[in-house]
């Protein structure tokens, strides 16, 4: 009855709107969405204002979308109606399903049709969007997981700051030593999501794995895994509990002087550079047997349905190239993907904060990645439920591995 | 009573007042350690970088526009609906509440996808007025039940009399409307917080900034980093003050005329 009537009266609104038939947007405009807050969306707008100048007779519209959630949902149903955006922006541990279901067309040959040259790039987040013997999507930047540091916390304790090379021990000592006072003024060490992507490194770095075959099966429950999740487990008394970050997450913290330390990308580098006053820098990851971090990357893809592919190609060929990873670099939120652009001034600014930028490019040889799969975003969400239980409410690690292994097991095997 | 009312009034108006105070604080502080009533530092500023920073004065426009049409609508269609059902015979009656009650346990996440695709199949999305479409569906199965319900009240001889009187169903309709001027006010009231309050909507419908309600603005700047939030504050605070304008000039309204207060 309903969409009866919808049926009936739509054309005549719409009529009345003079919108009926039209297609909507910008007649020869390239459609790219990406997601972000306001400010990081700025720095797009910045990067398609200088396309535009760069490419008088090209269009780029920018469809903009704050949150994340938001970005897929819009993707999601956007796909599904037939218009999806012609470029969009996603990262390489969610871009598989897309391929699975046959929507992306490889960005791969028709970026070095227009000269992209892979060779400029770091290899690794061009081996993440690698898959099916196509590089499907082009990498926009390359971070690694670093410490965040509050300088005037570790002064004021009298502890030294991390040195390159600091070992497991020391950054247990440190969380330790820096967990101080009680009630609304208390302090904690360390601050960190119960997440695979934070937990991975320090089990690649105790020489454990997190998948292993073909289709992939996690491995969280061998012996080094289960080391190096039990370590990160003891480090509990030194981080906020479930109730302290209901009032405040640990960004939050870290930037009111409440948490010494914070695991987490070059994405928090923007917020941190906000706050008057706070004194912040990075370190890299504490080391057991072997360096290791974890790659995170988001990549510029193109959709199958896209009608101006070679357009959308020019348009990401500019973004990562030398003036768009420039301006993008210059947002502060990213690592450049391009080489000669992560180690020039417009990403290691020794006259902003973090003073040691150069961590962020220390680790990317030590770096490594999750497996691409089409429902990997499901695992890592079974993951961090489980690994909450484990962090805030104190279940048994034997028992989260052993539901994680049983919860994930169908996920990985009905995926591919 | 009236201290009973001063003191419901207080709860309600209570974290206005903390809106209205945070919007104050100067951005890129650290986040106060809990709440903090009177900020240390306070600037208007925040104020114009919000109307800037979410082109919030154009997305106003946008909300005007929609509530413009879909509000009328919405009460216009959901009485005709409620209409029919109260006066249909007893048996046609029982089974239109129930297709309406049907209705209403759909999860409006259920309708994303369909409604994305059919509104794109027809070329519609993009255009701001999209987001009044469900308007010509009574919005919600729900505002239907509630005129339903207002009309059933209607002494049943009248109904018929005007009937035999062989008046059109749209004359019956105009002559019963003023019984269910309360419910009128009512429907007009929800369905007004549901569009101005849209997010989803205008989210999957509408992809060019420039043509994004104020709800959806906002919806941008609460992805502020916790120390710009200040500047989400003071857009959150624009956008609370047309709908209380139209809840104080409609109260009036509603107090005079259909309760003669």
């Amino acid at each position: 009855m309903r969409a009866l009537l919808a049926g009936l009266l739509v054309p005549l609104l719409a009529a009345g709107c003079g919108g009926a038939g039209q297609a909507s947007g910008q007649e020869g405009a390239i459609r790219v969405q990406v997601s972000g807050e306001p400010e990081e969306i700025a720095v797009y707008r910045a990067l398609v204002t200088a396309y535009h100048k760069r490419h008088p007779g090209e269009k780029v519209e920018l469809v903009a979308v704050a949150k994340k959630d938001d970005h897929l949902a819009r993707l999601a149903t956007s796909f599904a109606a037939g218009r999806p955006p012609d470029v969009f922006l996603i990262n390489y541990r969610e871009y598989a399903q897309f391929v699975a279901r046959g929507a992306l067309t490889p960005a791969g040959p028709l970026l070095t049709r227009q000269g992209v040259r892979m060779a400029d790039y770091y290899p690794q987040p061009v081996a993440a969007f690698t898959y099916r013997g196509a590089l499907q999507c082009m990498p926009q930047n390359i971070s690694s997981l670093v410490v965040y540091y509050n300088r005037a916390l570790f002064d004021r304790a009298g502890v030294d700051h991390p040195a390159a090379g600091w070992s497991w021990a020391e950054f247990a000592a440190t969380a330790r030593r820096l967990t101080r006072g009680s009630g609304t003024t208390r302090t904690h060490g360390l601050g960190m999501e119960p997440t695979l992507i934070r937990a991975a490194p320090f089990i690649w770095g105790n020489g454990g794995t997190i998948t292993t075959g073909e289709p992939p099966r996690l491995t969280l429950n061998t012996p080094p895994a289960r080391e190096a999740l039990r370590f990160l487990l003891g480090l509990r008394p030194a981080m906020p509990n479930r109730t302290e970050l209901a009032a405040q997450d640990l960004e939050t913290r870290f930037t009111s002087g409440k948490l010494a330390m914070l695991l987490s990308s070059r994405r928090d580098t923007p917020l941190f550079r906000e706050v008057a006053g706070l004194d912040f820098d990075v370190a890299p990851l504490p080391v057991q047997n072997v360096p290791a971090g974890i790659l995170h990357s988001d990549g510029y893809c193109v959709a199958a349905k896209s009608s101006r592919q070679d357009a959308a190609a020019r348009f990401i060929a500019f973004a990562v190239g030398r003036q768009g990873q420039t301006l993008t670099a210059l947002g502060g939120r990213t690592v450049p993907s391009l080489v000669s652009v992560s180690k020039s001034g417009a990403f290691l600014d020794p006259g902003r904060e973090p003073e040691s930028s150069r961590v962020f490019l220390d680790g990317i040889s030590a770096i490594r990645r999750t497996p691409v799969h089409p429902r990997w975003t499901e695992v890592e969400e079974v993951v961090e439920a489980e690994l909450t239980r484990a962090f805030h409410d104190g279940a048994p690690l034997d028992d989260v591995l052993a539901r994680i292994d049983d919860r994930t097991g169908a996920i990985l095997t009905t995926g591919r | 009573m009236n201290a009973a009312a001063l003191l419901v009034a207080a709860v309600f108006t209570a974290p206005i007042a903390v809106l209205a105070l945070g919007s104050l604080r100067r951005p890129g502080q650290p986040p106060p350690n809990g709440l903090e009533l009177l900020p240390e530092r306070t600037t208007t500023g925040n104020y114009a970088t919000a109307v800037r920073m979410g082109d919030l004065a154009g997305q106003l426009g946008n909300s005007l526009l929609i509530v413009a049409v879909a509000v009328p609508a919405t009460v216009l269609v959901a009485s005709w609906a409620g209409f029919a059902i109260a006066t249909a015979p007893r048996r046609t009656r029982g089974t239109l509440v129930l297709v309406t009650l049907v209705a209403l346990m759909v999860p409006p996440v259920a309708l994303w996808v369909p409604r994305v695709v059919f509104l794109e199949w027809l070329g519609f999305t993009d255009h701001t007025i999209v987001v009044a479409l469900p308007a010509i569906a009574a919005t919600s199965p729900f505002y239907v039940l509630v005129f339903a319900f207002a009309y059933s009240r209607i002494p049943r001889a009248l109904v018929e009399t005007a009937t035999l009187e062989g008046l059109s169903a749209v004359r019956r309709w105009v002559l019963m409307f003023p019984a269910a001027r309360p419910a009128a006010f009512a429907v007009a009231m929800l369905a007004f917080v549901t569009y101005w309050s849209t997010v989803i909507d205008p989210l999957l419908l509408l992809p060019s900034q420039e043509r994004w309600p104020l709800s959806l603005g906002l919806w941008s700047l609460s992805s502020l980093d916790p120390p710009m939030y200040p500047i989400f504050l003071a857009g959150a605070v624009l956008a609370t003050l047309p709908p209380v304008v139209v809840f104080l000039l409609a109260q009036r309204a509603f107090l005079t005329r259909t309760l003669e207060v």
